[in-house]
């Protein structure tokens, strides 16, 4: 896989958490951005272009499962990945439940970040390529129907 | 597995083509199955590593807090709940059951690990003419114990209030601090001592900066205000911790929290505060993780008590704690306040009182004291030296000693059990007891001193110098404790040598193999906590810290006031095993319990009529019906579809093998048309390792046999139904592979066993496994358990983790690199085809052992010849 072209954002209120998770990845390849709350995230989004966002749960604002779900509404094909220090089943099914891809918990194990986000990004990758496909079959079926009218 | 392999004879029943057109859309849903598929595999991988991780910690006795008992279930209901996810992608939900068996689980579990004690009493402040024993949970046990014996015996405390169980969450509450403790805490990584260090201070940090809510400030200002109406003027005041669970016989605490002694009122928020914080105090948090305490049963009272300007103070215990045969009373007292004696800092006197006949002294210690503690005039306490004759006289006279000796029989008398009671005499010569608990008893090892030639024979250094704080004996390298960074530096397994017995040494105890200290007795916090964990120590001993150098290899025999030069087996090993303090504990009991419903596997047998999603109890059984059908699943799709470029090839090496194979992914290095694939075209590289360790070594064809093992293949091949030809039995389908580039799956039957095994490996260590599954044979079950035993042997020899339930063996290993990992797969291949009928002669010692020894050598050969 091209890291090359995994853009990823963090969103963390932890500022020297943030920034050692963004160091560790951008060395690993990844073209990183943080931001501290999901409100910057969304407002992130609506500009800059993201494959897999990775969020933490507990922020100051809407707080990263609001975040999450308004993510998923925007873009149902992004890929969130919730990193936490917030240990709960509960916390983490209703995460699950919104559309994340994954629930990791603090102190982040960057190996297992690093092959996560690989991941994410390429069910992302396959999702797209079938909605592609699916789209190029519609058009074929409309166009076959305009023929034989 | 019958149904798994039915489903996979079924593949071969011919199907109409594709139209061409549909044949890209295939690859696409093929690509995503297969991506499902191994997202599926992952988590089922990591679910199963965490479980290990749960069993590995519930049987070591190693410390671990809730932190990582809740981390650990989150984590794998994260994996089942993607494993069930996934399974719903790749069966088009046929699986629904499984969503409810989970959330059920999942609940149960929420139970189990959300149980928190009730705080029933909302009081903020409580006087403590009102305290009894009952109200342990509403002020801890300290002041608890002190309210009971001043109200229901009478006894002399100072007077004062408690701070509650209650202010104390509403403290938390109002600051919001309980998430960031419980994120702090997460944060801490398994027994690094830095991070807790750190983590330590960041949580104390939090409190002292937090507010006090107006509620409990008004109650604390009311209580104080009737101490001053009553005693007509300011009053100071020793606030004290009373943490709930503290004081217990098996669980003390002795010295892990603060005490502020002679507080004013312009410092008493300040002062509370700091108590609050000491619940997370370094020694405090280490103690809790060592003994498995949790956390959030800890609410911190702090009682609030006159302080008593001490001229004598020390500490009574009713019996001796290093001698459960011995009941005299032990009274250590020195010169100010008791602050010496249960810190350990300085010498102090020791009267010894029998019980029968009562009331008589019958051994009398008058130490050289350098120091006492004494209150300023105007706040807080100041440590002096002490001249002149002072320092030899005794701190308190016969008479007193006496007195004590009395008061503290009828303590031990009410509460039935040995006490530890702290006093203090004032100027007017009245005696205040300050603090009484459970004195926790043990029995004493040998004791019989060595002989003098024993000793000089075995360089003892040092003989008959100091006391026994906590008996028992051991050997390690001496590491000389002095400043607080010495906390981060200890070694594992080191022997503790410190000036003074202070408390705060005592978060290294769960390090050390023996303490040794130049000061203090069998009376202190550190003696108290030793004794708790099972570590020998050795107190007084005069110039320890000059006369044992750092670094050397010494045996401590405290049982007989000994240290010896270098390891002296026949002693070190005296003491048995270390105490697993985890076991028992509310910690470890939360684990165990709610492993319950994660761990044990339920569903062994796929081809029984059990094997359904209703019949899943745990999380376990959860995994395993899925990664059952998952697999199935993913033939399916060649089955329903016909996707040629998706079936199955067989396997052409010189000759056309009984072995098919099915490429997930990129597992071929091209594609291939026809229906043979050959060995160079694999580009799996966990199916070319094994298949290497397979024809590593030609197969000398099946064991000589007795007539025994040939009698019970007989019998088996008529009996067991599974065996005879003709009938539907799993036993008659063909070996496959499941490849892709980093992943291969087999499923073969060679001779009369199964065997099935799983590999992924690839760069990314972290994800890297092999697990192995054999079962079944011809003979007899006795010589097919031989068999799984010798095999279970060889594996765990080779780094497998090995389970045995009957004759059915499952082996794992994760998380090496790829080289370690191909080894292994070349063991995997060259024993799948090895063993084949090794169970008829599995009653032979002879050929067993002969056999044995020549798997063993085959296997260093194979690893060998790279």
């Amino acid at each position: 896989m091209k890291l090359e072209a995994l853009k990823v954002l963090f969103v963390d209120d932890e500022t020297d958490f943030l920034e050692t998770l963004m160091k560790r990845m951008r060395k690993r390849g990844m073209d990183v951005a943080g931001v501290g709350s999901g409100e910057a995230a969304l407002d992130y989004l609506k500009r800059q272009p993201a494959d897999v966002v990775v969020l933490d749960v507990r922020m100051p604002g809407i707080g990263g499962i609001n975040a999450l779900k308004e993510i998923k509404r925007i873009d149902p094909l992004m890929e969130v990945i919730m990193l936490t220090g917030h240990a709960s089943i509960e916390a983490a099914i209703e995460g699950m439940e919104s559309g994340a891809f994954d629930y990791l918990m603090k102190p982040a194990d960057f190996d297992e970040l690093f092959c996560k986000l690989q991941d994410a990004f390429k069910r992302r990758t396959i999702q797209k390529q079938k909605i592609e496909k699916l789209g190029n079959f519609k058009r074929a079926e409309q166009k076959k129907g305009a023929i034989s009218t | 597995m019958s149904a798994l392999l039915n489903h996979f004879k079924k593949l071969f029943i011919k199907k109409p083509e594709p139209a061409a057109g549909d044949v890209e859309q295939l690859r696409i849903e093929f690509k995503e199955r297969y991506h499902s598929f191994k997202l599926l595999l992952n988590a089922n991988n990591r679910a199963l590593e965490i479980m290990a991780d749960m069993e590995r910690v519930l049987e070591s006795g190693q410390p671990f807090g809730m932190a990582f008992v809740r981390a650990s279930c989150t984590a794998v209901s994260v994996n089942v709940f993607n494993m069930i996810k996934h399974i719903g992608n790749l069966s088009k939900g046929r699986y629904g059951e499984l969503d409810k068996r989970f959330n059920e689980i999942r609940q149960k579990m929420d139970e189990l690990l959300s149980q928190k004690k009730s705080m029933k009493d909302k009081r903020l402040v409580i006087p403590i003419d009102a305290v009894s024993m009952e109200m342990r949970d509403v002020v801890g046990s300290k002041m608890a114990n002190l309210g009971e014996i001043k109200n229901r015996l009478q006894i002399k405390i100072p007077e004062g209030f408690v701070i509650t169980a209650a202010a104390c969450e509403r403290v938390i509450q109002d600051n919001d601090l309980q998430m960031e403790i419980d994120r702090l805490f997460q944060s801490d990584e398994g027994d690094n001592v830095e991070r807790r260090y750190a983590l330590s201070s960041k949580i104390q940090q939090l409190i002292i900066r937090s507010r006090i809510p107006d509620d409990v400030a008004e109650a604390v200002r009311r209580a104080y205000a009737r101490l001053e109406s009553d005693a007509k003027g300011k009053v100071a005041l020793a606030l004290r911790s009373s943490a709930l669970g503290e004081d217990m016989p098996e669980s003390s605490f002795a010295g892990q929290y603060r005490s502020e002694l002679n507080v004013g009122f312009d410092s008493i928020f300040q002062a509370y505060k700091e108590i609050l914080a000491s619940k997370y105090s370094f020694q405090a948090v280490t103690y809790r993780l060592n003994r498995g305490i949790k956390d959030e049963d800890i609410a911190m009272c702090v009682g609030c008590l006159r302080m008593v300007d001490a001229v004598a103070g020390g500490v009574a215990y009713t019996r001796n704690p290093v001698d459960i045969a011995d009941d005299a009373m032990f009274i250590n007292s020195a010169w100010g306040l008791p602050k010496s004696v249960v810190d350990g800092s300085d010498a102090y006197d020791l009267f010894v009182v029998s019980k029968k006949p009562a009331g008589k002294i019958i051994r009398k210690e008058v130490n050289t004291k350098k120091i006492k503690f004494v209150c300023l005039p105007e706040e807080g306490v100041c440590q002096t030296g002490l001249t002149g004759d002072q320092m030899d006289l005794p701190s308190i006279d016969d008479k007193k000693a006496l007195e004590l000796s009395e008061l503290a029989a009828r303590i031990e008398e009410y509460y039935a059990i040995p006490q530890d009671i702290e006093w203090a005499v004032d100027k007017d010569d009245a005696i205040y007891i300050l603090q009484c608990r459970p004195l926790k008893q043990i029995k004493p090892l040998k004791t019989d001193l060595p002989e003098p030639e024993f000793t000089r024979s075995h360089n003892a250094v040092i003989a008959g110098q100091g006391v026994t704080a906590s008996p028992g004996a051991a050997s390690g390298k001496v590491f000389l404790v002095d400043k607080t960074m010495d906390l981060l530096q200890f070694p594992q397994g080191a022997i503790m040598v410190a000036r003074q017995a202070l408390p705060i040494w005592s978060s290294l105890l769960n390090r050390s193999a023996a303490v040794i200290t130049e000061q203090g007795g069998f009376a202190g916090h550190l003696a108290s906590v030793a004794r708790e964990f099972g570590v020998p120590a050795l107190f007084g001993v005069p110039g320890a810290m000059d006369r044992l150098n750092h670094g050397e290899q010494v045996t401590v025999d405290a049982d007989t006031l000994t240290i010896y030069k270098g390891e002296i087996k026949s002693l070190s090993t005296k003491s048995g095993p270390k105490m697993n303090l985890m076991q028992g504990s509310p910690v470890y009991e939360t684990l165990k319990r709610v492993s319950r419903l994660i761990i044990p596997l339920n569903l062994l047998d796929p081809d029984s009529p059990y094997f359904r999603p209703v019949n899943c109890k745990t999380l376990h059984d959860i995994t395993r019906f899925i990664h059952e059908k998952a697999v199935i699943e993913m033939f399916n799709f060649g089955k329903a579809h016909n996707f040629s470029e998706k079936s199955s090839k067989q396997l052409y090496y010189n000759v056309p093998m009984q072995w098919w194979i099915l490429n997930l992914d990129d597992g071929f290095k091209k594609e291939i048309s026809g229906k043979y694939v050959t060995l160079e075209n694999i580009a799996s590289i966990p199916m070319l390792a094994f298949w290497k360790g397979f024809s590593a070594v030609a197969w000398e064809g099946p064991p000589a046999i007795d007539g025994k093992g040939f009698a019970s293949v007989v019998f088996q091949s008529t009996t067991n139904r599974n065996l005879i030809p003709g009938l539907r039995s799993a036993y008659g389908a063909r070996n496959y592979f499941m490849i892709s580039k980093n992943y291969c799956s087999l499923s073969s039957r060679l001779g009369y066993h199964f065997s099935i095994m799983e590999a992924l490996v690839s760069e990314r260590l972290t994800e890297n496994y092999i697990s192995f599954q054999f079962k079944g044979g011809a003979a007899d079950h006795q010589r097919r358990l031989g068999r799984v035993h010798l095999i279970a042997e060889i594996l765990q020899k080779q780094g497998f983790r090995v389970d045995i339930r009957e004759d059915n063996l499952i082996a794992r290993v994760e998380g090496h690199d790829m080289e370690y990992m191909k080894n292994r797969l070349e063991i995997l291949g060259y024993l799948t085809l090895h063993t084949r009928q090794l169970d008829m002669i599995m009653s032979n010692n002879a050929a067993l052992n002969h056999y044995q020894q020549k798997l063993e050598k085959d296997i260093c050969n194979i690893l060998d010849s790279k």
